[in-house]
């Protein structure tokens, strides 16, 4: 039961208030950066291109290419929508806000489902387990992306299960497989291969380890030991 | 000097955190009691004393008021359990937007699930069963109530078959509607030849509840 009175902040001295303030606001945004990734989920699966949206990337930031993330959000995959579907639920959260309650590094893991028809074809059913790593900043009062991608471990025909199938990733013109590895699929689950740790979840320190909100380095941890 | 503004504003994001745990350890032990076929009590998070109570699944419609919800949680959560039965929904991906109020909440989750249906004579066939959950969250006296639920599915199906070459399980038999149904609202499960559409929406920040949030999930504004 939530039993704080307001008269309970008169006890704490000024200093005191504004420190449980900026923590309280820390836990916050944690649950907002966890509200922003699951409103992005929807809107990844449902895959209009073009279509204006609610804004949940930071593009005022100097660092993204916006110029590049239209193009790319304008620019097709598939002749139609019928049977595509892309649904990544996101499970096992870890979420580091910085000190300033500005910047948030994340990873969240996923299980999930796919239809992929190309060209109109049958749809084939997938099999996507991957994370989810990435960076939000606040802009305009509002956690916003700077920047975040799906990292595939399989992506798989459903029947064929993952040790048997990994599909790459659907672009046009299409990936070749040595294009495919060097890209999302570079941490894929591959038979012959010993699993690569990427992408580490963030540390409670990863702040003070990479203050810079656009250093990805902290995925890649295990691959310099 | 701390303003009375500054602290009445940290009291209610506080208020709020506890608000977001509590209402995510209900809707778990409601998904618990779910899963475990215990009809009353699953019941017992619902808000039975609010007349627009309402509980809408798949294409099965709409049951409004405290008599349909019980009536329709008991025949089919409540129906004696088959050996070999299962169905176990799992909540992932929130998406809570708790009013500034702190009287109700919109909440958002994906549901994988698995299940097993008896067959006659023969082995369980195992399925998916995966959906999406909007919930409208109502506090009475301290506690949060499940005051509107929808669940919305996006696959079923025979799990050696899987979602493509299997949609046998999404839309309901030519049967008659149960009597004490309302008309459906939405219904887009996936399917070869269906589109997603971003239902249910994620909820947006809100003030306070008014009746232009009735069926706030259904919204295809994304531009928002």
């Amino acid at each position: 039961m939530f039993d704080v009175t307001i008269e309970d902040f008169d006890l704490l001295s000024d200093e005191e208030f504004e420190q449980l303030e900026l923590e309280v606001g820390r836990l916050t945004s944690c649950w907002m950066v966890s509200n922003m990734r699951g409103g992005s989920a929807i809107y990844w699966d449902d895959q209009r291109i073009g279509e204006k949206r609610h804004e949940y990337m930071a593009l005022k930031h100097p660092s993204v290419n916006v110029e590049a993330e239209m193009a790319f959000r304008n620019k097709p995959v598939v002749d139609s929508l019928e049977g595509n579907s892309l649904v990544h639920p996101l499970t096992t959260p870890v979420i580091v806000v910085d000190k300033t309650n500005t910047k948030c590094r994340s990873v969240w893991r996923s299980l999930g489902v796919e239809g992929l028809s190309k060209f109109r074809e049958k749809p084939m059913a997938i099999i996507s387990i991957g994370s989810v790593p990435g960076a939000n900043v606040v802009e305009d009062g509002e956690w916003k992306r700077l920047w975040g991608a799906w990292l595939r471990l399989t992506k798989n025909e459903y029947h064929a299960g993952w040790v048997e199938s990994m599909e790459p990733t659907n672009t046009r013109p299409p990936l070749t497989p040595e294009q495919d590895k060097a890209m999302l699929g570079k941490y894929a689950y591959q038979k012959d291969e010993i699993r690569k740790a990427v992408p580490e979840p963030p540390h409670d320190d990863t702040w003070e380890v990479w203050p810079d909100e656009t250093d990805q380095s902290f995925q890649f941890i295990h691959l310099e030991q | 000097m701390i303003t009375e503004e500054r602290k009445a504003a940290l009291l209610n994001a506080m208020a709020k955190l506890e608000a977001y745990r509590q209402i995510q350890n209900e809707m778990g032990r409601a998904v618990s009691a779910f899963n475990f076929r215990q009809a009353d009590q699953l019941l017992s998070f619902f808000a039975l004393d609010k007349k627009d109570v309402s509980l809408e699944y798949a294409d099965e419609g709409v049951f409004r008021g405290p008599e349909a919800v019980k009536a329709i949680i008991q025949e089919t959560v409540g129906a004696e359990p088959k050996p070999g039965e299962m169905l176990d929904m799992q909540l992932t991906t929130p998406i809570i937007e708790i009013a500034d109020d702190l009287e109700t909440a919109k909440c958002v989750w994906w549901m994988p699930g698995a299940g097993a249906v008896p067959g006659e004579n023969e082995d369980p066939t195992a399925i998916w069963a995966w959906g999406e959950l909007a919930v409208t969250f109502i506090c009475e006296e301290g506690i949060w109530k499940i005051w509107k639920l929808h669940y919305f599915r996006y696959i079923k199906c025979d799990y050696k078959k899987g979602w493509v070459d299997d949609t046998s399980m999404i839309n309901r038999l030519n049967t008659p509607l149960h009597p004490m149904a309302d008309t459906t609202t939405y219904h887009n499960p996936y399917s070869p030849t269906s589109i997603r559409v971003g239902i249910p929406c994620p909820p947006k920040p809100y003030a306070a509840y008014t009746d232009a949030d009735k069926n706030w999930e259904l919204d295809e504004n994304k531009n928002w």
